[in-house]
Order: C-alpha cells, then sequence, then structure tokens
C-alpha cells in the first residue's frame, strides 16, 4: 500500500489551507527567531531545528483534535511543540531553560511534556518513544476515549528494536495509533540509504500489514490528507497506520554542525528544491488564495509573536535552586535535604 | 600506587585529553589490525566529538564503521565479532544512550567468558563521552558509572588527563575482558599536556595519587579531578588543610590498597562525584575504609556529588555538579569533625 500521493490543492477547503500555511509560517519564523538566539548563545545546549519540515509537521498538526495525544521522536521538535498549541512564549522560555516553560527549565528543546495539551514528553533516547505511544494508544481503546494517538520519529531512530516492537504490538491490539516516520535522509552523517536496503521506510509496516504509506512530506496538503484519513481509520476502530513522511534537512544536524560528510552543493540542491516554505508560499499564491501582501502581513504577524515570545523568556526568572527537587520522586535511601541544592 | 607526572622520554606531542583517545585508537589500531572502530557518526563523520577523527581516510570503512543508529545492535554485534577474535572498539555517542545495549553488556559481554568457561571473553573496549558541564540535561550528562561498576566481568575505567587518556585505552584494549571507558568530555578540551607519540599503557585497576597531603583523603575521578585539586590547594591557603588527592581512574576494580593506604595516613575521608548521592561509588568507598581501616577512622566520610534527581538544564546544572567551594565545605566538615 505504498503509495505516492500528490493531491491537488483543490482537494481540501480554503480554511484548511489557510491554517497550513500560517502553522508552517509559524514553525520557520520560530525557528529564525532561535536560531538568531542560539548565535546570541541565549539559549543553552544543543539546538536542532525543523528548517524542511514544516509541512510535515503542520500537516499532522492540522489533521489532529486537540485532544489526540502527539508522542513525539526524532530530533525536529519545535514545530512539533507548536503545532500541538503549546504558545510561543512557553517554547522559547523551555528552551531559555526559564522557569516559566512547561519543564519549569528544566527540560529544554528536548524535553517539552504539557500534559494538558496531551503532549507526551520526549526522551532524548531516539527511538524510545514509540513503546509508551502505544501503551497511551491502548489506554484510549480500554476507556473508549476516542482519542487517537500520533507518534513521530526519524529516518535514524527506526534502527532500533524499540520501535519494532512499538509496530508489533500496535499491530497485534489494533492500536488506535499513528506512526509517523519523518525521514529526511540523514541521521546526523549517516544517510538512509546507507541504513536499509528497501526502498522506503513504509515498508517496515508491510510484515504486520499495517497500512503504510509514503509520501512527499513537503507537501503540507499531502499530509494533511494522509494523517486525516489514518486517525479517521483509528478512531473508528481501523488500528494503527504507519505513514513515511519524506522530507529534507535543509539546516546541520544541529547548529554548529560543520556537515563534513556532505557537500555544500548537496546542501544548496536540497534547499532550493524542498524548502517546504517557499514552495508552499509559491503555491497559494499563484492559485491566488492569498496576496502577495497578506503573505507579507501575516510574516510581520507571526514574527512580531516571535519577539514577543523572546522577550518573555529574557524577562523570565531562571528556575530557582530550591526546585531541583521538586516533581523528582525521592525514594527515602539517602536523598538529600533541600539545603544542599 | 603510581604518581602524578609521568616520566616521558622520546618525542611528544601537546594534546587535549580527546586528541589523545583519538591518539590512542589510532596508534593500537596501526599496531593491530584486528582492532576496529565502530558507531554512530564515528566513519565519514568522524565522531560528534571528533575523537575518531582521520581514522575513516587512514584505516577505511572496513576498520571504521559507520553504524545505524541502535546501540543494542551496536554493542551485540562488537560482541560476536570479539568472540570471533576481532577487537571492537564501539563508541556509544554519549553514555546516556547505551540503556538500549545494556542487556547486551550485560547478558553477553560481562558473561561470555564465564559462560564460555574461559574459552571466549569480549575483547572490546566500550568508549562513551560522559558527565556534565555542558548545559544539556538528562541523557547528555549523566554519570551511570555505577551502573557498570556493580556488573561482575567488566572493568570500568575513567581518564582525567590526555596522558592518561591515550595510555588507558591503549592498555584497555589490550586487556581480554570488555572494558567500559567512560571520557570525561567536560575536559575533552579544557587543556593540554605533552602525550608520547609511541605506545605505551596505563595500567588499569590503579589509582593515581594527584597531590599528597596529610589531613585529609579525597577520592575523585574523571572531570571531577580539577575541581578537587583547586579546592585542595585553595584549602591548603586559606585554612592550611593539607588534603590528599587521589584519582581512582578505575571504578571497576577499585584500587583497594591505594585508598586504605592514603586513608590510614590521614584517617578522614571525601568523596566526590558528579553522580547521584544514593546507589553511588562514594558509599562503596566509604565502606572500604569501614572494612579495612576502620580503627584509622577520625570522622564520617565526606560525599560530595550531584543531587538524586535527573540531570537538570543549564540554570541548576552548575549547583548540581560539585564545584570547589562546595567540596572546599564538605571537606572542612569531615576536618573539623
Ligand atoms: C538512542 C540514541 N542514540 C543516539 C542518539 C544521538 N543522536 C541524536 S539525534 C541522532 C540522529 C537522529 O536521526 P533521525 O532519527 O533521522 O532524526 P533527525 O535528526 O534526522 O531528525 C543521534 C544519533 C540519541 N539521541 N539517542
Ligand atoms: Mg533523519
Amino acid at each position: 500500500m505504498v503509495s505516492d500521493t500528490n493531491p491537488h490543492f483543490e482537494d481540501v477547503d480554503a480554511e484548511t489551507v489557510d491554517e497550513l500555511l500560517e502553522q508552517m509560517v509559524r514553525i520557520r519564523r520560530f525557528e529564525e527567531g532561535v536560531l538568531d538566539e542560539f548565535s546570541e548563545g541565549s539559549v543553552p545546549g544543543f539546538v536542532h531545528l525543523c528548517h524542511g519540515h514544516e509541512a510535515s509537521h503542520a500537516g499532522m498538526g492540522v489533521a489532529m483534535q486537540p485532544d489526540d495525544w502527539l508522542a513525539v521522536g526524532g530530533s525536529r521538535l519545535h514545530g512539533q511543540y507548536i503545532v500541538k498549541g503549546v504558545p510561543f512564549d512557553e517554547i522559547m522560555a523551555e528552551l531559555f531553560g526559564k522557569a516559566t516553560g512547561p519543564n519549569g527549565g528544566k527540560g529544554g528543546s528536548m524535553h517539552l511534556a504539557d500534559v494538558d495539551r496531551h503532549l507526551y514528553g520526549h526522551a532524548a533516547t531516539i527511538g524510545s518513544g514509540q513503546n509508551p505511544a502505544a501503551g497511551l494508544a491502548l489506554a484510549q481503546q480500554m476507556r473508549e476515549t476516542g482519542n487517537v494517538v500520533l507518534s513521530t520519529i526519524g529516518d535514524g531512530g527506526t534502527s532500533r528494536g524499540s520501535f519494532h516492537t512499538a509496530l508489533v504490538f500496535a499491530a497485534a491490539w489494533n492500536l488506535p495509533v499513528v506512526y509517523i516516520i519523518e525521514n529526511n535522509g540523514f541521521a546526523i552523517s549517516y544517510s538512509t540509504q546507507q541504513q536499509v536496503g528497501i526502498d522506503s521506510l513504509a515498508d517496515y509496516g508491510k510484515p504486520l500489514n499495517i497500512p503504510s504509506y509514503s509520501i512527499d512530506g513537503s507537501d503540507p496538503v499531502a499530509v494533511y490528507e494522509t494523517i486525516s484519513e489514518a486517525i479517521t481509520r483509528a478512531r473508528e476502530g481501523g488500528g494503527p497506520t504507519l505513514v513515511e513522511s519524506r522530507v529534507t534537512r535543509l539546516r546541520g544536524h544541529f547548529e554548529g554542525d560543520k556537515q563534513a560528510y556532505r557537500t555544500e552543493e548537496e546542501a544548496r540542491e536540497s534547499n532550493a528544491e524542498r524548502d517546504p516554505v517557499t514552495n508552499f508560499q509559491e503555491r497559494v499564491i499563484e492559485a491566488g488564495h492569498i496576496t502577495a501582501e497578506a503573505y507579507d502581513a501575516l510574516v510581520d504577524e507571526i514574527d512580531d509573536e516571535v519577539g514577543a515570545a523572546i522577550q518573555f523568556a529574557k524577562d523570565s526568572p531562571d528556575p530557582a535552586p530550591s526546585t531541583a527537587y521538586e516533581d523528582v520522586l525521592r525514594l527515602p535511601l539517602y536523598g538529600q535535604g533541600e539545603g544542599d541544592a | 600506587m603510581s604518581q602524578q607526572a609521568p616520566d616521558i622520554d622520546g618525542a611528544t606531542e601537546n594534546l587535549t585529553l580527546v586528541q589523545a583517545v583519538r591518539d590512542g585508537l589510532q596508534s593500537e589500531m596501526r599496531d593491530d589490525e584486528d582492532v576496529l572502530v565502530m558507531g554512530e557518526d564515528v566513519g565519514k563523520n568522524g565522531g560528534v566529538f571528533r575523537a575518531t577523527d582521520g581514522l575513516y581516510e587512514e584505516f577505511g570503512e572496513d576498520r571504521v564503521i559507520d553504524t545505524p543508529l541502535a546501540e543494542a545492535g551496536i554493542v551485540g554485534t562488537a560482541i560476536g565479532m570479539a568472540a570471533y577474535g576481532l577487537k571492537p572498539v564501539p563508541e556509544i555517542q554519549f553514555l546516556g544512550f547505551i540503556y538500549p545495549a545494556f542487556d547486551q553488556i550485560v547478558s553477553h559481554a560481562a558473561r561470555l567468558r564465564t559462560r564460555s568457561r574461559g574459552r571466549f571473553t569480549a575483547q572490546m573496549v566500550i568508549r562513551a563521552p560522559y558527565g556534565g558541564g555542558i548545559r544539556a540535561p538528562e541523557h547528555h550528562s549523566e554519570s551511570t558509572e555505577a551502573m557498570f561498576a556493580h556488573q561482575p566481568g567488566l572493568k570500568v575505567q575513567i581518564p582525567s588527563t590526555p596522558y592518561d587518556a591515550k595510555g588507558m585505552l591503549i592498555a584497555a584494549i589490550r586487556d581480554p575482558d570488555p572494558v567500559v571507558f567512560l571520557e570525561p568530555k567536560l575536559i575533552y578540551r579544557a587543556f593540554r599536556e605533552e602525550v608520547p607519540d609511541e605506545s605505551y599503557e596505563v595500567p588499569l585497576g590503579e589509582a593515581a595519587v594527584r597531590r599528597e597531603g596529610s589531613d585529609i583523603s579525597v577520592f575523585t575521578w574523571g572531570a571531577m579531578t580539577r575541581p578537587t585539586m583547586e579546592a585542595a590547594e585553595e584549602l591548603a591557603e586559606e585554612d592550611g588543610i593539607d588534603a590528599e588527592v587521589v584519582d581512582l581512574r578505575s571504578m571497576s576494580p577499585l584500587d583497594k590498597d591505594t585508598i586504605v593506604e592514603s586513608f590510614k595516613k590521614t584517617g578522614r575521608a571525601a568523596v566526590v562525584h558528579e553522580a547521584p548521592k544514593s546507589g553511588g561509588l562514594g558509599g562503596e568507598i566509604a565502606t572500604i575504609i569501614q572494612e579495612e581501616a576502620l580503627m584509622y577512622q577520625e570522622a564520617p566520610v565526606e560525599r560530595i556529588t550531584g543531587f538524586d534527581t535527573p540531570f537538570p538544564l543549564y540554570a541548576l546544572e552548575d549547583y548540581y555538579l560539585p564545584e570547589p567551594a562546595r567540596i572546599k565545605k564538605g571537606i572542612r566538615d569531615a576536618v573539623s569533625f
């Protein structure tokens, strides 16, 4: 069932096109803001930007209902937090390691969790989150919530046994879960071609008879339609779906990656051809869906929101040392007094 | 008990710790064609910390093997290769990503010798950068050396200087049993040291006295060695406390003789480690002292450690990691008891 869907723009209503466009621009502008701040030294640790994954994130975000769960994976996470509805202020504050972030500044870019918004937190062990996603899905099934679980993973993470085990459980129990492999061709320096001898990572669903699709993940409409269909199937008791969303990683693995493993030319080529944001922008303007002026206004409006989020993060306090033990299960072994912190 | 400054004749190069690791790998790969490295991004990319820089170009893809992202696969495959007589040096990109491989390490690598009644051993070195101080939370910063030291059948080694990094790595590669080799990434590039060009071994299982003293023995390892030395120097100046600083280097086996000998001299001890206190190796060291030198003991053993929490991000990191001020306080408490 691997198909290369290329649905027509006209297949979705105007409102959906608006939403897809807005989400994509939100992700790109947010990430540009993060990039500036990281270069200034305001953002600690590592930063993995979503450039190239915007359509994939937007498509799944718009297809999801607010009560559906998202268990994020891969390294391109900020866009996934954004489409799950976490406000810019909160994400930015967490990236800055500030007390006003959803994790109180103790999680940062890689570990943002927002249970109220049904965003399941991420462990940095790539390829481990798909199993809890199956469990969340089993719980939805048992409690008949009608909610579906979406779980993302990068191409690199699919090498891990834990991912395949998740598929086995999802298939065995017909779970309401949609697994989305965001295949950007690279796990840091290791290319997908080196990794597997199969044509498409969606083939991983085949032996388990999981409906599997390989789509152009830089086309937001294709992503939206495929994921919507998968969500509907899951909600109606039709079980899991596996989607390979083929995208491009437009920047290095992390900011500062010298990319010794690919030539500048290779990187440039993929940028020009597969930048989902400029491509969709051109498409919507050409189709007369939005004027160039209205598009610019949208960008300006979002940039203001990004600027305000950066200011919010800067103005927010660091977590107090006494919060080190907050929300930590402390078993009565030795422990340590708060006074030590 | 080996002393601080190695005597070096012959040509040397001024290297950082991570460069010394690379040098050790290269040296063994030149000397022994059974030695090979494997792991995520170790080949064309030269490793995310550049510990394998240039090895792919020199030794080719059969001996510098880029693997898929799967730690259980990396370590498990290396074990099978080792059983056949190759000497793989798998790299785990960050120690925090080793959990998927734990089954392979514990169930296979650590037990192959016993299970085959000594016919096979898993002659391999699992290298991993570890520890905090790089402004990244959780997996990217944790110190779980105690988890490995707890497993019979594994050696656990932690260098804290470029000289030791090269010599201990070479000794580990030549050791017939599996070695977990943890590299303190905070000091990967913190300072340089003269490292011999030639191949040499720093024996496994031996602690190094970094500073001799008579008032208290301070046991530490890895990146904590530097703030501990700093604290010791400051205490000598400020309080007239003369601390002996012992860099344990080997978490398994622990160098009991050096620990006990030092303690008998001073009668007081502190342990500095960045791992959480509960279940950390500080407890093991305190017990060795109790068992072997109870009658010399003049004060409770102070443990100056990370907290019993997941490793926090950024703002709290400076509190989490023992630094000179906290180390000095612990030492003063033990000395004034
Ligand atoms: C279990 C584990 N091993 C290694 C790493 C280090 N690491 C972080 S991201 C990454 C590559 C991930 O590639 P992919 O899954 O394709 O996601 P992408 O970065 O392309 O979004 C690696 C090896 C990790 N986070 N977890
Ligand atoms: Mg990838």
